[in-house]
């Protein structure tokens, strides 16, 4: 029971994980809060059921094309909408609020386009791996495997490349960054283009995990990404990987009967955010907040 | 003459920078203290230390006998010691004459219980204060600029400003942030006219970090020079400006040492 | 499109925009003038609508005393709120806020035995017996309707509704006319400097959390009895959304602003139920629904863009930094 649960917190965790990290780094480098997150990732999610359902496309090119369209969204409404705000030296408030008015457009566009019913990628429900004591379904196993292949590919990204770290500089002194010559036009662009993937990615593998998805579930899942991303530290691209996934690991085992009986698991959500809280009391800064590398 | 404030060895980190590094010294009642140092050298982090915007790691502040370092800042404005900041915190969708009008402790009006309860006490209060703040901008010359937004200052404006909203307070120790920088030559002079006056005429202390050196010669009587967290020298003009110590800080070539032990 | 012409139908949004005017205006307090990223305001409507339904119908009070305990208990939920999340910094705030609004909605949706669960208030009474709460409220309604020679219920509510946020609105705007409020607004423009003046941040923050979620509390009420029967579906963070949009569209940190917006907002939202027009008139109509919410999204963004000061707000204010 409890492997299970670990389990299950991580294939939860990794989506949250992969999610936050996207949303961490235009924060890092635009001081953006971007509230159309959650509905950029049912986006990807959508334009990849579109592709496996209706085009009979296989999984992986559809889960592709959801990340490319979910990034070419992100650089198109970089330049009709987020561009002119930062000419016009918009501020934190202005921003945030653009974002949730753009939220509610991406959201009832979606759900004008592709109907409120919901949808279900091709996988087999009662396709299930065993091992020891842990069954995974088809679609969890698909999750969990592709969400921790990108979850390296995106620390290496930070760590090795120098892109990566251009972009982690950013975050951290934007105005010293530009004095040393970076090219700052350059490097946003680059930073919407891989949360617009990470987007994408998160939204198919939620649409994997939940099994089936409504073209407004990107919103409960904003919630919980944000709090990974407050727990990792704001603008802390590693210590929202690591706030994804000790979330979803968090939201899992507080079920478990061996912890105080367990919460019931409607309270699932709640746990995220009480923890949340919890974590902030003791650490205004963010639970991971030193864990940010220079 | 006693000792208002006491920087007992004072140690503030940020990460792994030691900004303040054991800082030791003592302001004299009635005094003007001037401190100096190279840029980096933690002078406006003690400041925060002091005035309770940021917490020491290690050491102890006394002010008027009585322990501060773990006070909120608040707390320590209102037992008489408040400070203006590095660059000028104008409130700036407020007017000037708002600006100068918060600068008041104990205000009923200032409380809602105070406004239901007193309201008469409230509205006496308030116009005194307003007397006031028209004195005060009076004498800092921006009696024409009352009802404007104070975003709209100058940045020696906002200075005049800042220093005048820290004298309604009547404290007993002022700690000010390079007051001269960004400030007219003219403005300048008047100033220090200010302060001068103000610590003849109301016994007011000061402690001031300031980089303009005549200005630190004319008005301090004790100097003291800090460099890398720490209090390289102190005294009286005269024997600082012959400092060794000083004067290779200043060059850059911050030589260790042996810290003066605190008098 | 009949309704087009309807008085019923107008009277209806007056009320409506009412109800949001006295939650907005809790908003504008706690932004508009003390700075504070409230993005939880709903949860508060809540708290005071389920408190008071819950002790008229399980606890049998008179609805005169379960209001008032109602409005309270929204405030004492700011002030839990506010103890431990008020010295975050303010992005974090913000988050936390939004996170509060949903754990509440979550427990009023799964504690069945407290607040009648999804199936909302119908379910607060006994197993198989419609609870209802507001007979008295609607007994004061007729004898409202009947002294004032009102033609219908809808109009009586309005007359009430407006004169409660007329009067929450003056008092409001008496309030932060005091040196309080003066207090309150150095705190939003820098919280450091008004400590360095002596003056408890965290203090007056609580205060104006405490009061804008009792605002929010009153419009619960309100929402309570207009409509005799709700859900925790009917709290969810969108109406914080509107709430906000409400202040900005009318201009912050300025009290009348906030009925303006309310009322161009219930305009515009009403105003879209009206898009029988081509090419709205090519979508079916619960596209159309889509349609107004994506409508009313557009307009976010371009006051954002175009008008960030909103109708009323100062354009000097917002180049000032
Ligand atoms: N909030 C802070 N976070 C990190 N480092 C800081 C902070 N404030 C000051 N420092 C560092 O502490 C050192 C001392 O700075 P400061 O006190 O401003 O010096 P001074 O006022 O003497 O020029 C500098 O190296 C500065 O970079
Ligand atoms: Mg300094």
């Amino acid at each position: 029971m409890f492997s299970q649960l670990v389990v299950n917190g991580l294939v939860t965790g990794s989506v949250y994980a992969i999610a936050a990290v996207g949303v961490s780094l235009v924060y890092g480098i635009l001081r953006l809060v971007n509230f159309a997150y959650g509905d950029m990732m049912a986006f990807g999610a959508l334009v990849a059921y579109g592709c496996n359902g209706p085009l009979h496309q296989s999984m992986v090119v559809a889960a592709l094309a959801g990340m490319a369209a979910t990034a070419l969204l992100a650089l198109a409404l970089d330049v009709a909408l987020w561009k002119p705000l930062r000419a016009r030296r918009a501020g934190f408030m202005s921003l945030f609020l653009a974002s949730i008015g753009l939220a509610l457009v991406l959201r009832q566009a979606l759900l004008l386009a592709a109907g409120p019913q919901p949808e279900a990628y091709r996988v087999d429900p009662y396709r299930v791996f065993v091992i020891g004591s842990v069954r995974l379904s088809e679609a969890q196993t698909i999750a969990v495997a592709t969400a921790a292949a990108a979850i390296v590919v995106v620390a290496l990204f930070l760590a090795r490349t120098t892109a990566g770290r251009v972009l982690r500089a950013m975050a951290d002194d934007r105005t010293l960054a530009a004095v040393a010559g970076i090219d700052v036009a350059r490097a946003t662009r680059l930073a919407w283009a891989i949360s617009g993937l990470l987007a994408g990615l998160a939204g198919v593998l939620a649409g994997l995990v939940e099994y089936s998805f409504t073209p407004d579930f990107g919103f409960q899942l904003l919630l919980p990404v944000f709090a990974a991303v407050v727990l990792g530290g704001i603008g802390s691209a590693y210590g929202a990987l690591a706030g994804g996934l000790a979330l979803g690991l968090a939201e899992e085992l507080s079920t478990w009967s061996g912890f105080a009986g367990g919460v019931d698991p409607v309270y699932k959500p709640v746990v995220a955010f009480v923890l949340l809280a919890l974590a902030l009391l003791l650490r205004p800064q963010g639970l991971f907040g030193r864990a940010r590398v220079a | 003459m006693t000792a208002l404030l006491e920087i007992q060895q004072v140690v503030k980190s940020f990460g792994g920078v030691r900004a303040v590094d054991g800082a030791a010294f003592e302001v004299a009642a009635g005094s003007i203290t001037a401190l100096i140092g190279p840029n980096g050298a933690g002078k406006s982090t003690l400041f925060n230390c002091v005035a309770g915007s940021l917490r020491p790691d290690a050491g102890r502040i006394v002010f008027a006998g009585r322990r501060i370092d773990r006070l909120p800042t608040h707390r320590i404005a209102r037992a008489g010691l408040v400070r203006t900041f590095q660059s000028a915190r104008a409130l700036a969708r407020m007017t000037v004459l708002d600006n100068l009008l918060l600068a008041s402790i104990g205000h009923p009006g200032e409380r809602l219980s105070g406004l239901l309860l007193r309201p008469r006490a409230a509205r006496a209060h308030e116009r005194a204060l307003r007397e006031r703040a028209r004195e005060l901008l009076d004498l800092v010359g921006l009696q024409a600029h009352a009802d404007a937004y104070a975003g709209t200052l100058s940045g020696g404006q906002r200075k005049l400003l800042d220093l005048a909203r820290v004298l309604m307070l009547e404290p007993t120790l002022v700690l000010l942030d390079e007051p001269m920088a960004g400030v007219s030559p003219r403005l300048r002079v008047e100033l220090l006219d200010h302060i001068l006056a103000l610590r003849r005429e109301r016994g007011i202390t000061f402690l001031i970090i300031e980089h303009d050196l005549d200005f630190v010669m004319q008005a301090a009587e004790k100097i003291v020079v800090m460099n890398e967290g720490r209090v390289i020298a102190q005294g009286d003009p005269a024997s600082v400006q012959g400092d060794q110590a000083v004067v290779d800080a200043y060059l850059g070539t911050a030589a260790v040492h042996e810290q003066p032990a605190p008098a | 499109m009949s309704t087009l012409a309807s008085a019923g139908f107008w009277e209806f949004v007056g009320v409506v925009a009412g109800i949001y005017t006295i939650l907005a205006l809790g908003l504008q307090l706690q932004f508009g003038f003390a700075g504070l990223l409230n993005f939880g305001q709903v949860a508060f409507m809540a708290i005071g609508a389920y408190t008071m339904a819950i002790l008229v119908v399980k606890e049998g009070w008179s609805t005169w005393l379960a209001a008032p305990l109602g409005v309270a208990a929204a405030a004492v939920g700011g002030l839990v709120l506010g103890l431990p999340t008020l010295r975050l910094r303010s992005d974090y705030f913000a988050i936390v806020t939004i996170a509060f609004s949903e754990i509440v909605r979550y427990v009023a949706m799964n504690e069945d035995a407290l607040t009648g669960g999804s199936q909302g208030t119908i379910a607060l009474g006994p197993v198989g017996q419609a609870a209802q709460y507001n007979g008295q409220w609607a007994q004061f309604q007729h004898r409202m309707q009947a002294w004032l020679g009102l033609p219908s219920a809808d109009a009586t509510m309005l007359v009430i509704v407006w004169l409660a946020a007329l009067a929450l609105l003056a008092s409001a705007w008496a309030v932060l006319r005091t040196p309080w409020g003066r207090v309150l607004r150095s705190i939003r423009e820098d919280e450091d400097a008004a400590a360095s003046l002596g003056k408890n941040a965290f203090a007056y923050k609580l205060q104006a959390l405490a009061l804008g979620a009792a605002l929010a509390g009153v419009a619960g009420l309100f929402y309570a009895w207009q409509f005799s029967y709700f859900s925790p579906d009917d709290f969810a963070p969108l109406l914080t959304f509107f709430a906000w949009m409400i202040v900005l569209l009318g201009g912050l940190g300025r009290v009348f602003a906030v009925p303006v917006g309310a009322v161009v907002f219930g305009f515009i939202f009403a105003g879209t139920r009206f898009l029988g027009f081509a090419p709205f008139s090519w979508f079916a109509s619960d596209q159309r629904a889509y349609l107004r919410l994506i409508i009313i999204g557009l307009v976010i963004l371009a006051l954002v863009v175009l008008r960030p000061q909103g109708l009323l707000g100062k354009r000097e204010e917002m180049v000032l930094e």
